[in-house]
């Protein structure tokens, strides 16, 4: 409760009133009002460890200590309004559904060893101070996906024909294969 | 701490990876053109060896010809300096007038037969049971720390292959090598062995043959005389007894 | 618990006693025993005869047993079933005429006998271990038993051992669904393996653009390899190496160019060996098979056209004993997808501009019939191509003929062919008559390259009959042995007088067989060399009563129906005075005499050369959409079935025909293709007469004396790329791909 009070009054010092209360809204707490899932999500943010921001800017936290077995990792939605779970991108899922204890943030950290030709793959948190040494190269691999792979989009059902996903030979597919098995002939306009 | 980590583990990854330098002198069953070894290389048999090949050719009645293959082949090779050339394997199936991929099947089905360079002297260590209890590991070991090769490969100079070999048949003067002398074509060919050797005397007769000197064959034992107990024999120091009746018929 | 019960009750009597003690009866169990159950030797007191099955037996997959000596038959006893066989058989043969399928692997009936793979082994009683049933003969009074615990052990352990080092492909192998070692182990395999090893693996050979191989998947089954050196002629496959380790390959780095070499594919029992061109397209259940004929050259080799939906998947050969037994050359087997490339599939008219305008079918035909009546009858010339089916020639013919001229002829065939007398162009030793031939005359012919099966089938003569083989023309490979007599007419006038010495071999032949290749029609002294031909047929008595060794080559599946209709051309100048050229399928018949201003219509199903000189074009079926009758070379009429729906706005050939004619005032009087086969009865009955061989009634020296000189210049060849004969092989991709890298240069 204090740090709830100390922290007010830090925001208000840092960003004026007006601002503070822009910060309101943005943050969400007012919709905190007839949202009362928000509401409860803000409430168990205090004294919780922000864990990491992923880009399309969902927070994930984490509660260890004091906290229910199951609710100790959880994700707060930047879309305030319309979110759904489906947001959360395949990089954090695992995380927060409790199936591994890689973040979405991590790095791939790829080691050339002088000494031996094999590459040697290590995973470890980004820490912006790390040492360097001469025989490691860093290279920020942050998961990226891989050629196959495309980006993350949540489910658009329910928004209408034009979002929803059609299978290749669906009339309303943008993309419509030439469904013809065979060539037409073409003339090369040779005698 | 961090690089003795990575040690350990790609140590740990690089024993998986080990396999026993087994590399076979039957090597490859498929043929990898090389500048000399591809089939537009010309070979033929010189002429000391034609009239051999006629000599061969003569055990085997006219029509089947290809029953000499496995000779011819032999000749080729020891004409060759220990190895089979893709084009001898060609030259053999023309004179016995066969389709070159029946020669290719049996070359390949036979160890003996090298389908890659070996060295001048191919030394053989035989390496099964009987050879192996009486130490032919050790053997092999001492010719290849020598040397400074791999089993099958040649060294530098080109003079000394190493490989290994099923029994020979000389169990009693276990271990044993045996040397397959190329340096000489097809006339100075011979395949002789050298039983009874320790690491110490295989070493001995390897330098003996690199400096062109030909070792005495046979038991490296001087005190054995060929496959007989050191010391002279215990047993059967006479002539056999004469059978009971000599004369057949009368008895 | 309910049997005991209920034989406790048959044994003891039910007081109510015992009910009343018991209400529930359900858990009063009872050990029943019966005296015959109490001796302890049982089995051995009453030997159990098995009851066997004595009604008569189908042998396996429909076959007929041929008996060379009917008194030479033995009797053999397979589980019991007593069978007679001829003398030769092996076991497991003698278990096919019993029904009874044996499994096997190595065993081929077309190929030698290898005995490696021993998946057949079944127990012979009072033989000390299970036989190989594919090498063991059969011996008269043999018990053979396919059935008992031995046998099915001998199967389960050979499986354990195949699958040992088989990798785990099944879901990316493309033999998957059709497979010989999944349905033998499903069926004769046991349900576990104890193998916990590392399995080998094997390095993939290169064989070519056809055949994809996978040789970690091969069973060293050896089956290729006796196809390739036995069948096929060529010997390129070899087993290398040896134990575990043998690998199936070509030692050096060799394409197998033979063209046979795609039968491979249907020969592997795993798929080591598949199709390249269909890898991956798909699975055998998905598609819809369609028996039909090819029509890539003058075989007619039976075929299946494996299709999924409106597309041709594969094809696969059908066996017909009498003409292509299992084989398909690669041109049949491949060339399907030139069947997707290039169609026509819309009416189209060049306008002025020179280009093609897309037209309906109304528009197209009135344009046709309006220009067909401004022409004079005798300029009016119709060209019939090499893959026209006889219902389509005898409707433009007939069509032709109404409109005023007789000026239709098919593609390749020259001026002076005497359609008269079949016997003068079909082969009359039919292709399976070929096997008892012992001495080969063939003139200006490579059958090597110009029909695939026949030349197969004279490998087989030559292989098994010691045939001796004379050839005359351009030097060629062949894959059997062969003496190259001379390159041209004059050899032959040497062997009709009697100075060479290969007429000595003819005459001594019992069964001397000429071939004449059917690029003889294209020239001008066709007569002359015919002639040349009967006078050493004479000589040779190679034209019998029971024997006839006479025969013609044809080079494509049309000629023979067209020769059978009569579709000759009448003079040499034809096409030059033409106005108005029908060409229906005519994609090689030289169009530079045609003058420019004359209307030239293009009926076909692609656009290969022909086209860019139509004016109209009208797009037709090809064989695998169509309905069509075709003659073969040896006179065998067979019928083509529609596999899959033509292409875009395309018609059967008659059928536009049939329509033009309506359109042009000229009605053909038949409307289905029943009247289109009686119109065919009245000129060609044997046309009719499908999958039937109608040899040819009379023989070819009542042809009339001519008056030409024969003409000295060699024999040239007839079929320059054996890949790309006909507008669908010059469409194929595949087919290109073999002639880049196939062709022996």
């Amino acid at each position: 409760m204090a740090s709830v009070v100390k922290s007010i009054i830090d925001g208000v010092k840092e960003k004026g009133l007006g601002g503070f209360f822009r910060h309101l809204k943005n943050e969400g707490y007012l919709r905190c009002l007839p949202d009362g899932n928000l509401l409860q999500t803000k409430i168990h943010n205090i004294g919780a460890t922000l864990v990491g921001v992923d880009k399309f800017g969902n927070k994930y936290y984490e509660k260890t200590e004091n906290t229910q077995y199951g609710r100790h990792r959880w994700v707060e939605y930047a879309e305030k309004t319309r979110y759904n779970a489906s947001q959360v991108p395949a990089e954090w899922h695992g995380w927060l559904h409790f199936i591994t204890d890689h973040t979405g943030d991590e790095v791939k950290f790829v080691c050339f060893l002088n000494l031996f030709p094999w590459k040697y793959h290590m995973l470890r948190k980004y820490k912006p101070h790390y040492n360097i040494c001469n025989e490691f190269v860093l290279q920020l691999l942050l998961l990226k996906p891989k050629r196959y792979g495309v980006e993350h989009k949540e489910n658009l059902s329910g928004h209408g024909e034009e979002f929803i996903y059609h299978s290749k030979g669906h009339a309303l597919n943008p993309g419509q294969r030439n469904w013809t098995r065979y060539q037409p002939w073409q003339s090369t306009n040779e005698p | 701490m961090l690089a003795r980590l990575a040690a350990n583990r790609l140590n740990q990854i690089r024993q998986t990876f080990r396999q026993p330098a087994r590399a076979f002198s039957t090597a490859l069953n498929y043929h990898l053109d090389s500048p000399d070894n591809n089939p537009n290389l010309p070979w033929e048999f010189n002429d000391a060896n034609k009239a051999k090949v006629k000599e061969i050719l003569s055990h085997y009645p006219t029509n089947y010809k290809q029953s000499a293959v496995i000779p011819l082949l032999d000749l080729a090779q020891q004409q060759h300096g220990g190895w089979l050339p893709v084009s001898a394997m060609n030259a053999v199936a023309k004179v016995i007038e066969v389709a070159p991929i029946r020669v290719y099947e049996v070359a390949t089905f036979y160890s003996m037969f090298n389908r890659s360079k070996v060295g001048k002297y191919h030394l053989l260590v035989c390496g099964t049971t009987p050879c192996m209890i009486r130490g032919s590991r050790e053997i092999e070991e001492a010719l290849l720390k020598h040397l400074g090769v791999k089993r099958n490969e040649v060294t530098q100079d080109g003079f000394f292959s190493v490989g290994e070999m099923e029994c020979m048949g000389c169990c009693v003067n276990a271990p044993m090598i045996t040397v397959a002398d190329y340096s000489n074509g097809s006339e100075g060919y011979t395949y002789n062995y050298y039983e009874d050797v320790t690491p110490e005397k295989v070493v001995e007769i390897v330098e003996k043959l690199r400096k062109g000197e030909k070792p005495p064959h046979g038991t490296q034992n001087p005190q054995r005389i060929r496959s007989g107990p050191a010391g002279g024999n215990t047993t059967l120091l006479s002539d056999p007894k004469p059978p009971p009746c000599r004369d057949l018929d009368a008895c | 618990m309910g049997l005991g019960l209920l034989a406790s009750k048959a044994i003891r009597p039910t007081t109510r006693l015992i009910n009343f003690q018991n209400p529930n009866n359900l858990f009063l169990r009872t050990i029943v025993s019966k005296p015959e159950l109490r001796n302890p030797e049982p089995a051995a007191a009453q030997p159990e005869q098995p009851l066997v099955d004595l009604s008569p037996r189908t042998p396996v997959g429909g076959a007929r047993v041929h008996f060379p000596n009917p008194d030479d038959a033995i009797e053999v006893f397979v589980d019991g079933f007593p069978v007679k066989i001829p003398k030769g058989f092996s076991v497991l043969q003698a278990c096919e005429v019993a029904g009874v399928d044996i499994p096997r692997f190595c065993y081929h009936s077309r190929l030698s006998i290898a005995g490696n793979c021993r998946m057949c082994l079944v127990e012979v009683e009072k033989s000390p271990k299970p036989v190989a049933s594919c090498a063991m003969p059969a011996l008269p009074g043999m018990k053979i038993k396919t059935d008992t615990p031995v046998a099915k052990k001998a199967r389960e352990g050979v499986m354990e051992f195949l699958l040992m080092n088989h990798p785990l492909d099944c879901p990316i192998c493309d033999q998957g669904g059709e497979c010989d070692l999944q349905d033998q182990s499903m069926a004769f395999g046991s349900d576990r393996g104890r193998f916990t090893e590392m399995k080998r693996s094997v390095v993939d050979k290169n064989l070519g653009p056809l055949v994809k191989t996978v040789m970690t998947r091969c069973i060293q089954c050896t089956r290729c390899v006796r196809f390739a050196s036995e069948v096929a002629g060529v010997q390129d496959l070899g087993m290398l190496g040896r134990g575990s380790g043998e690998e199936i390959g070509t030692y050096v780095e060799k394409l197998m160019t033979s063209e046979l070499s795609g039968n491979v594919i249907d020969i592997c029992p795993v798929g080591a060996l598949t199709s390249k061109p269909f890898a991956f397209k798909a699975r055998n259940w998905e598609l819809k098979n369609t028996e039909t004929i090819d029509v890539t050259d003058a075989v007619g080799s039976n075929i299946r056209i494996d299709s999924r939906g409106p597309e041709v998947m594969r094809i696969v050969p059908r066996l017909n004993e009498d003409i292509n037994e299992e084989w398909i050359s690669d041109k049949t087997r491949f060339c399907y997808d030139g069947l997707k490339r290039q169609r026509l599939n819309d009416p189209m008219i060049r306008g002025p501009d020179g280009r093609f305008k897309p037209v309906n079918w109304r528009e197209a035909l009135s344009v046709v019939a309006e220009v067909a009546h401004q022409v004079k009858p005798e300029e009016i010339v119709g060209i019939s191509g090499k893959l026209s089916d006889a219902e389509s020639m005898i409707v433009l013919k007939d069509f032709l003929n109404r409109l005023g001229s007789n000026n239709v002829w098919g593609e390749g065939i020259g001026v002076n062919t005497n359609a008269d007398l079949r016997s003068g162009y079909i082969m009359n030793t039919s292709i399976a008559g070929l096997e008892k031939a012992d001495a080969f005359l063939l003139v200006g012919t490579q059958p090597r390259v110009e029909a695939a099966m026949v030349n197969a089938r004279i490998r087989k003569t030559v292989t098994v009959n010691q045939a001796k083989v004379g050839y005359i023309g351009p030097a060629t490979d062949f894959n059997y042995d062969n003496q190259h007599l001379g390159t041209g007419p004059q050899t032959l006038i040497d062997i009709a007088e009697g100075r060479h010495p290969f007429s000595k071999i003819i005459s001594n032949a019992k069964h001397p067989v000429i071939i004449v290749g059917g690029g003889i029609f294209e020239r001008k002294d066709q007569d002359a060399i015919f002639a040349a031909v009967e006078t050493i047929a004479k000589q040779g008595n190679v034209v019998r009563s029971d024997w006839n060794g006479l025969n013609v080559l044809l080079l494509h599946a049309a000629q023979a129906a067209a020769l059978d209709l009569g579709l000759v051309p009448q003079s040499e100048n034809s096409l030059e005075s033409a106005k108005f050229v029908y060409l229906m399928g005519a994609d090689d018949t030289n169009l530079d005499k045609i003058p420019k201003d004359a209307f030239v219509v293009y009926q076909g199903h692609h656009g290969d050369k022909s086209v860019y000189r139509a004016n109209v074009i009208l797009p037709a079926a090809a064989f695998s959409e169509k309905e069509g009758i075709y003659e073969n070379t040896e006179g065998c009429t067979q019928q083509t079935w529609p596999a899959v729906p033509t292409v875009g706005d395309s018609r059967d050939d008659w059928k536009i025909i049939r329509a033009l004619s309506e359109v042009a005032e000229v009605r053909l009087p038949y409307d289905t293709i029943g009247g289109v086969r009686a119109r065919l009865r009245t000129v060609a009955p044997n046309l009719v007469q499908i999958d039937e061989r109608e040899p040819a009634a009379l023989p070819s020296s009542l042809r009339p004396t001519f008056t030409q000189k024969m003409d000295p210049t060699p024999f040239g060849v007839a079929v320059e790329n054996f890949y790309m004969t006909d507008a669908i092989t010059r469409a194929s991709k595949i087919m290109a791909q073999c002639s880049a890298m196939l062709l022996k240069k």
